[in-house]
C-alpha cells in the first residue's frame, strides 16, 4: 500500500474518530461539560459586526447548538474558521472588513484579487500592469507568458513567427525581465508578483531573481514575495509544457524549491494547479484528486531529498478551477480537510505546513463565444462559489476569454465583478460562514469526499501517481471527461444557455482582438538577436558550467541565476535538454 | 470490416508552442468512433513536422487545432507547403474556437486551407465534413516538383509506390535490412525503436531510415495512430514512417502489412524497423521470414516465472529486452528470463534497458549488438539476424 491509500484510510479514520468522540462526549457527562465549555468560550470569543443597515451579526456565524455531541461532530467534521480539519477556511476572518474599532475605517488587509494579464512585449504587459494596479492599494501582478516562454524557446528561433507575444508576453532574457515589472517596487511588503510558468520556471525565476538584484542590490533577495507556479506533474497530465523527462523536470523543480525556501522566505515556489486539469476536461472529482495527490507526491519526493517538511511545507499553495457544476460548492472546502489530515497524520507535518492556501479562476471552458456577454453572468456565479470555498486569492475572466487575450473593457468588469461581490455585496464581508453546515453543502462535501477518496485508490492500485502516469491514467481519464462534456453538450443534455438553449439568430460577435502585430514580433526578434550578440563570449562558458553541474548532481538553481546573466531562455533550455533529454509526449 | 479503400486516413496536430490539446483530443476520438483512421501527431508540433507526416501517411486530409495565435501564419504555411508536396490532394481544415474569426478564415482560405470550424460547431458536423472527403483514387495522381529531391526518392512518391503495393512481389534489389519488434502492450517498444533511431541517425549520418508501425484498430473500425507523438526522435526528414490499424486481423499486424513491407524493403532504405501492436502470450507475428531480427520487448512485471514459459516468442525471438530496467523487479526478470532462454540452447541474447532514460547505457549496448559498432560512413548492418545466430550455434 503507497501513501496515497494510507492517506484515504487517515481521512476515513478521522472521521470514524469524530464518531467515536461524539458517543463519547454523549456517554462521559464529564467530558460533556468540558466540550459545553470550550464551545461556550468559542461563542463569547466571537465579535460582532453592524451592517450598514445597522443589523447586528456575529463576525463568524456558529451553529446554534448546545448538546455536546452535535458540538464535537461541529468542531470534529468543520472546525471554526481558520483550524484544523480547516473544511471552513485557512484563516479565521478572510475578507471580513476590518473591524471598525480597530481604526482603518472600511479597508482590508489585501485584496484578494489578482488578474492573470500578459500581452506582447515586455513593455506592453508592464503598461497592462500598471492600468490594473492604478486603483489598488497593493502591488499584485499575475503573469502570463507567450507559447514560446511557456515552451523554453527564444524568439527568434524557427517557426515561431506569429506567436510572439501572443497570448502572454515574450520573455527572452534578463533584460526584458527588468522591462516587465519597471516602474513596480517588487521588495516592497505590500507587492507581490505570481508568474504562470511551469517547464522553463527555474530559469524565468532565475531571470526574475537577477533582474531584481540589478534593480534593488543582492540584499533584496529575501524580501522578493510572490508565486511561481512551476507545477510539473499537472504539465504530464494537463497543460502540456514539460520540458525535459519528468526525473530530471522534478530534479530541477527541487533544487529550486530548496533555494527558495532556504533564501527566499517570502516566495512560494510552486502552486500545486488542478485548474489546468479541469480546463483540459476533467469533472471536478477529478481535479480535487489528481491535484491533492500531486501535491503528496512533490511532499514525500523532498522529504526523502532530506527536506524539512516544516520548512517547505508552508511555502505550498494551489491553485483551483471553479466552474458552474455543483461540486464547485465544496471542492476547495473538502480539499482543504484532506490536505491537511494527509499532512499531519502521514507526514508529520506541523499546522503551518497542514494549511491549504488556495488561488482560485474562475473557469475558462464555461466561457463560450455564442451570446457571449452571458459570460459576465456566468463568472460571478463561479466567483460567488469560489468565495464561499474561502479561496485566498481569485481570478475572474474576462466576458471575451473565448476570443482574445481580455481587452481593457471585459478586464475592467471581471475586475469589478469582484469588487462587487466581495466590496458591495454584504454576503461575506460582514461574516464568515454564510452557508457553512447548510445541508445541501455538507451533501455535497460528502459525496466529493467519498469521490476524492476513492479516486486515491484507484491511483495507489495503479502504483501511485507516478507509476499512473506513465500508464496514462490521469490523461485517459481525463479526456473521457472531456469528451463526455462536449457530447453532452451537442446532444444537449447539458444545457448551455445561448448555445443548445434560448439561441437567438444573431450572428456572430465583433470582437476588439488584442493581437501583437508582426513589427513588434520582429522587434523582439532583432533586440534578443543583438543581446545574443553581445553576450554572445561568455555564453558558451556558462552554459558549459551549467552542464557540468547538472552532471555532477549540484543545485541547478543557483547557477540559473548566474547563467542567465549571459545566456537566453531558449540557449539554456537548448543545452539542458541535450544533458538530460527532451520530454516524450504521451497523449 | 469496409473495403481497406474506403477507409479515411487523417493527420490531426496542435501547432507549435501550443499545448491546447483538449479539443482535438474530443474530435480524435469521436473521429475513430466513426470509422475513421486518426493519425495524431500530438501538440507542439512544426509544420515540417505536420507537412512530411501528412506525406508520408499518405493522408486524405490534415486537421490543426490552433488557440495559441498565429494561426493566420501556421495554417497558411501548412497549406502551402502540402501544396507544393502534393498539390492539393490533401485538405487542410481545422478550428480553434473563438480565438479564429471570420475575417481570419478568409486569410487561410486564401492561402489554401479547405474549412475552419468555429466555437460552437457540434461534433457530429466535423465528422460529416471529414467522411464526405473521399478517400483518393488509387494510381491516379499528379507529378509535383518535390516528387524527387536530389536523386533521392521523395516522402511523395514512396507513399504512392505504398499506395500501389496490393501483394507481395517478387525483389527486384537487394532487401533493406529490416528488424521486427514485438511484445506485450506497454513494454516500451515505441519508446525502444525512437532511441535506437536517435543513435542510427547520429551515427549515419546520410542514412535513412523506414518505420512501419502497428497500432490496434477499434471494435467500430476507426483507430487512433498516436506514436508519432510519442517518437520525437524519428520525426526527421531522414526517417520514413507509416502507421497501420490492425483493421481486424489478429496477432499483432494489419491486412497491408505483408505488401508494404516487401515494398519498402525495395525503396533503398538502409535499415527497417517494424513495430507490431502489444501481443499476448501465444502471437508469433514475424512468421515466414518477414524480418531479419526479431526482437521481443518485455516488461519485468510479467506475473509468475510460470507465466515465461507461456510466452512463444521467447522460443524463437533472436533477441530478448527486458524493458524498465529501473523497476525493482528487473534484475530478477533478467534472471529469470535468461534462465529460460538457456533452456532452448539457440543463442539468444538478452539485454536489460531502460528506454525512458536519456542516454542509457543499456540501449547503447542493445544498438551496438544488432546495429553493430561500424564506422561512419559505412552502411548499416544487422549484426545478429536469423541467420547468423543459427549459423554461429
Ligand atoms: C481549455 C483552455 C486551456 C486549458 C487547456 C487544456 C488542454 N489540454 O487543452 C489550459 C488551462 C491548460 C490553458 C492554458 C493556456 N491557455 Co487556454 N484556453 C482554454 C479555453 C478556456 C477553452 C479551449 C477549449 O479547449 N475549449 C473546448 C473546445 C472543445 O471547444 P471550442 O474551443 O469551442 O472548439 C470547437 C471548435 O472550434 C472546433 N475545433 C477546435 N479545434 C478543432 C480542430 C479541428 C481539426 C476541427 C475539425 C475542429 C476544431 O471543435 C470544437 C467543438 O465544436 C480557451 C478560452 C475559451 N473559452 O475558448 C482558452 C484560450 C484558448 N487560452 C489562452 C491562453 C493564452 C492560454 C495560455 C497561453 C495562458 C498562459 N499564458 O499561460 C496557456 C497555454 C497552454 C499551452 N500549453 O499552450 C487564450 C488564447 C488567446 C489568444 N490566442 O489570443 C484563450 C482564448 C483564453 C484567453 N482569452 O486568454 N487553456
Ligand atoms: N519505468 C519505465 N517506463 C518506461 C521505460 N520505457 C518506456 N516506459 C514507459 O512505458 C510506457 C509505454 O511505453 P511505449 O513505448 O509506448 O510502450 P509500447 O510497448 O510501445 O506500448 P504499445 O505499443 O501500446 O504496446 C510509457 O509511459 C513509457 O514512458 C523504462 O525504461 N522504464
Ligand atoms: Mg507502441
Amino acid at each position: 500500500m503507497g501513501f496515497l491509500a494510507d492517506i484515504a484510510q487517515a481521512v476515513e479514520k478521522y472521521n470514524h474518530g469524530v464518531e467515536q468522540q461524539v458517543k463519547q462526549v454523549r456517554g462521559d457527562a464529564e467530558l460533556g461539560k468540558q466540550i459545553l465549555a470550550k464551545w461556550r468560550q468559542a461563542r463569547a470569543a466571537v465579535k460582532t459586526t453592524r451592517t450598514p443597515t445597522g443589523l447586528e451579526l456575529p463576525r463568524v456565524a456558529l451553529p446554534n447548538i448546545d448538546e455536546p455531541g452535535e458540538i464535537a461532530r461541529y468542531l470534529g467534521e468543520e472546525g471554526l474558521p481558520g483550524e484544523f480539519p480547516y473544511l471552513s477556511s485557512a484563516y479565521r476572518e478572510m475578507y471580513l472588513e476590518r473591524d471598525h474599532h480597530e481604526g482603518n475605517g472600511n479597508s482590508k488587509a489585501e485584496e484578494p484579487m489578482r488578474l492573470f494579464a500578459g500581452l506582447g512585449l515586455a513593455e506592453d504587459t508592464n503598461k497592462r500592469f500598471h492600468y490594473l494596479t492604478k486603483h489598488q492599494k497593493s502591488v499584485r501582478l499575475s503573469t502570463a507568458f507567450d507559447g514560446p516562454t511557456l515552451y523554453g524557446l527564444d524568439s527568434d528561433d524557427d517557426g515561431l513567427l506569429g506567436k510572439v507575444g501572443e497570448g502572454g508576453v515574450a520573455i527572452d532574457t534578463v533584460d526584458d525581465m527588468k522591462r516587465l515589472y519597471d516602474g513596480f517596487d517588487i521588495t516592497a511588503d505590500t507587492s507581490s508578483v505570481s508568474m504562470t510558468i511551469n517547464g522553463p520556471a527555474p530559469t524565468i525565476l532565475a531571470m526574475y531573481v537577477a533582474a531584481a538584484k540589478h534593480r534593488f542590490g543582492d540584499g533584496c533577495v529575501p524580501k522578493l514575495r510572490g508565486t511561481i507556479q512551476a507545477d510539473v506533474l499537472k504539465e504530464v497530465q494537463a497543460q502540456n509544457e514539460c520540458l525535459f523527462g519528468v526525473e530530471p523536470s522534478l530534479r530541477f523543480l527541487g533544487d529550486m524549491v530548496e533555494y527558495v525556501t532556504e533564501k527566499m522566505p517570502r516566495f512560494y515556489p510552486v502552486s500545486i494547479s488542478g485548474y489546468h486539469i479541469a480546463e483540459a476536461g476533467s469533472t471536478p472529482v477529478q481535479q480535487a484528486a489528481y491535484t491533492l495527490s500531486n501535491g503528496f507526491v512533490y511532499v514525500d519526493l523532498w522529504k526523502h531529498r532530506g527536506m524539512n517538511v516544516d520548512k517547505f511545507g508552508p511555502r505550498l499553495s494551489f491553485f483551483f478551477d471553479s466552474g458552474l457544476d455543483i461540486e464547485y460548492m465544496a471542492l476547495a472546502r473538502v480539499s482543504r480537510k484532506i490536505w491537511a489530515i494527509g499532512m499531519r497524520d502521514c507526514f508529520a507535518a506541523g499546522p503551518k505546513a497542514q494549511l491549504f492556501k488556495l488561488h482560485t479562476q474562475t473557469s475558462g471552458r464555461s466561457l463560450i463565444a455564442a451570446e457571449f456577454k452571458n459570460n459576465l453572468t456566468r463568472t460571478a456565479v463561479e466567483l460567488m462559489l469560489a468565495y464561499l470555498n474561502a479561496t485566498n486569492s481569485c481570478h475572474s475572466n474576462s466576458a471575451d476569454e473565448p476570443f482574445t487575450t481580455p481587452g481593457e473593457e471585459y478586464v475592467t468588469l471581471a475586475a469589478h465583478a469582484q469588487n462587487i461581490i466581495l466590496e458591495e455585496s454584504g454576503l461575506f464581508k460582514h461574516m464568515m460562514n454564510p452557508l457553512a453546515g447548510s445541508p445541501g453543502m455538507k451533501a455535497v462535501e460528502r459525496a466529493v469526499e467519498a469521490a476524492i477518496l476513492a479516486e486515491f485508490r484507484e491511483i495507489d492500485r495503479l502504483g501511485g501517481v507516478l507509476s499512473a502516469v506513465e500508464q496514462r491514467y490521469q490523461r485517459a481519464q481525463i479526456q473521457q471527461a472531456a469528451h463526455r462534456l462536449e457530447t453532452q453538450i451537442y446532444d444537449g443534455t447539458r444545457p448551455i444557455i445561448g448555445l443548445n438553449r434560448y439561441a437567438s439568430t444573431n450572428g456572430h460577435a465583433e470582437m476588439d482582438l488584442v493581437r501583437t502585430a508582426r513589427q513588434k514580433q520582429l522587434f523582439q526578434v532583432k533586440r534578443l538577436k543583438a543581446w545574443k550578440k553581445k553576450h554572445g563570449k561568455l555564453a558558451g562558458r556558462k552554459l558549459d558550467e551549467l552542464s557540468g553541474v547538472v552532471d555532477k548532481g549540484g543545485n541547478v538553481f543557483a547557477k540559473l541565476i548566474d547563467c542567465v546573466e549571459h545566456c537566453s531562455l531558449g540557449q539554456i533550455t537548448h543545452r539542458l535538454r541535450e544533458v538530460v533529454g527532451p520530454f516524450r509526449p504521451v497523449v | 470490416m469496409p473495403k481497406d479503400e474506403s477507409i479515411l486516413r487523417v493527420l490531426t496536430a496542435v501547432p507549435i508552442c501550443d499545448g491546447h490539446d483538449s479539443a482535438i483530443n474530443t474530435i480524435n476520438l469521436e473521429f475513430i468512433r466513426n470509422g475513421i483512421e486518426v493519425i495524431y501527431l500530438g501538440y507542439h508540433r512544426s509544420v515540417r513536422d505536420i507537412v512530411r507526416a501528412a506525406v508520408q501517411e499518405d493522408v486524405r486530409a490534415v486537421g490543426i487545432s490552433s488557440y495559441n495565435g498565429g494561426h493566420n501564419e501556421f495554417f497558411s504555411q501548412v497549406a502551402r507547403e502540402l501544396h507544393k508536396e502534393v498539390g492539393g490532394e490533401i485538405t487542410v481544415f481545422g478550428g480553434g474556437g473563438g480565438t479564429i474569426t471570420h475575417d481570419d478564415e478568409r486569410i487561410m482560405r486564401r492561402a489554401g486551407v479547405d474549412k475552419i470550424f468555429f466555437a460552437g460547431t457540434p461534433l457530429e458536423a466535423i465528422v460529416r465534413y471529414v467522411k464526405q472527403l473521399r478517400a483518393p483514387a488509387r494510381g491516379s495522381r499528379k507529378r509535383t516538383a518535390a516528387d524527387s529531391r536530389g536523386g533521392k526518392r521523395s516522402d511523395r512518391a514512396l507513399s504512392m509506390a505504398l499506395r500501389n503495393a496490393k501483394s507481395v512481389k517478387v525483389a527486384t534489389r537487394a532487401s533493406a535490412p529490416t528488424i521486427g519488434i514485438t511484445g506485450p502492450g506497454g513494454a516500451g517498444k515505441t519508446t525502444l525503436i525512437d532511441e535506437l533511431v536517435l543513435r542510427f541517425l547520429q551515427r549515419h549520418p546520410t542514412s535513412r531510415i523506414a518505420i512501419l508501425s502497428h497500432d490496434p484498430s477499434i471494435a467500430s473500425h476507426g483507430a487512433l495512430l498516436g506514436d508519432r507523438a510519442t517518437m520525437i526522435h524519428s520525426q526527421d526528414d531522414r526517417v520514413f514512417m507509416r502507421s497501420l490499424a490492425t483493421r481486424g486481423r489478429a496477432g499483432g499486424l494489419s491486412p497491408q502489412t505483408e505488401p508494404m513491407l516487401a515494398a519498402m524493403k525495395q525503396m533503398g532504405f538502409d535499415l527497417i524497423i517494424l513495430e507490431t501492436v502489444g501481443t499476448g502470450q501465444e502471437a508469433m507475428p514475424f512468421a515466414g521470414g518477414l524480418v531479419d531480427t526479431s526482437l521481443f520487448v518485455m516488461s519485468p512485471e510479467y506475473g509468475s516465472k510460470l507465466q515465461l514459459q507461456k510466452i512463444a516468442m521467447l522460443d524463437i525471438a533472436d533477441l530478448v529486452v527486458v524493458n524498465k530496467g529501473d523497476l525493482a523487479g528487473a534484475p530478477r526478470a533478467a534472471a529469470e528470463v535468461t534462465e529460460r532462454l538457456t533452456m532452448n540452447h539457440k543463442n539468444q541474447k538478452v539485454y536489460t534497458t531502460q528506454a525512458k532514460q536519456h542516454r542509457n547505457v543499456g540501449v547503447d549496448r542493445l544498438y551496438d549488438t544488432v546495429l553493430g559498432s561500424i564506422r561512419q560512413g559505412e552502411p548499416p548492418r544487422l549484426q545478429v539476424t536469423r541467420k547468423t545466430r543459427t549459423s554461429a550455434k
